[in-house]
């Protein structure tokens, strides 16, 4: 394995984690308004397989983010306790959509890495061509 | 030193350098690694055609073998290159 073969593997596991990342985040959002549900968050590891061997990157454990939801008074709904509240999701929709921005912009770096190491071998190798 | 024992030296250098078996076991070794990355990215793509594949690792598994075959095409021009020049060499 070579540098350049070794750089697109890291640069594919940055892709793959934002991407994992940018599902969690797309599942807090569909269900901001389930009642109980608890936002997931996920951080990222390093993953050193040995020496001499790139560092990747990968998501770690999902955690459950333990804040307690938002209370709703709505009377008539069936969950719905005795002073006519329930508990909904602890979902902040700007959270997640900055989050995901966020998830978007390491993707493309990147993405703009994975170009530039195809970019230089490629110029390495036109000082063979001629 | 005459011609001929500078031809002598010359010979046994280059039967010095070459080493045939050493050579071919080497290159055998990086051949089978440039069919394994081709045949790697083959599944990918395979895997990903029939959609129970990430589409990341399918993008590495090409992008890989990409940078293989062009190792190797670079590597085929400049040989047959060679070779040329020694055909158009006067004798």
């Amino acid at each position: 394995m070579n540098d350049f073969s070794n750089a697109i593997k890291v640069t594919a596991s940055g892709l793959h984690a934002q991407a994992t990342r940018l599902r969690h985040l797309s599942e807090n959002i569909a269900n901001a308004d389930t009642p109980g549900y608890q936002r997931k968050t996920v951080a990222f590891e390093a993953v050193r397989a040995g020496t001499g061997e790139p560092t990747t990157v990968s998501t770690g454990p999902v955690l459950l983010d333990p804040t307690d939801g938002e209370r709703i008074f709505e009377p008539g709904h069936p969950l719905a306790d005795e002073s006519g509240f329930y508990e909904g999701s602890n979902v902040n929709l700007l959270i997640e959509m900055a989050d995901s921005r966020e998830a978007q912009r390491t993707y493309e770096a990147n993405l703009k890495m994975f170009e530039q190491t195809k970019e230089m071998s490629r110029g390495l190798y036109d000082l063979l061509r001629r | 030193m005459d011609i001929r024992t500078l031809f002598s030296n010359q010979t046994n250098s280059i039967q010095a350098a070459t080493k045939p078996d050493a050579m071919a076991a080497a290159a055998a070794e990086k051949f089978e690694s440039f069919s394994a990355t081709l045949a790697n990215a083959e599944g990918e793509a395979k895997a990903a055609l029939s959609g129970n594949a990430d589409p990341h690792a399918l993008v590495t598994a090409l992008a890989q073998s990409e940078l293989a075959v062009e190792t190797a095409v670079t590597l085929r021009n400049k040989v047959v290159e060679a070779y040329q020049e020694i055909l158009r060499m006067p004798v």
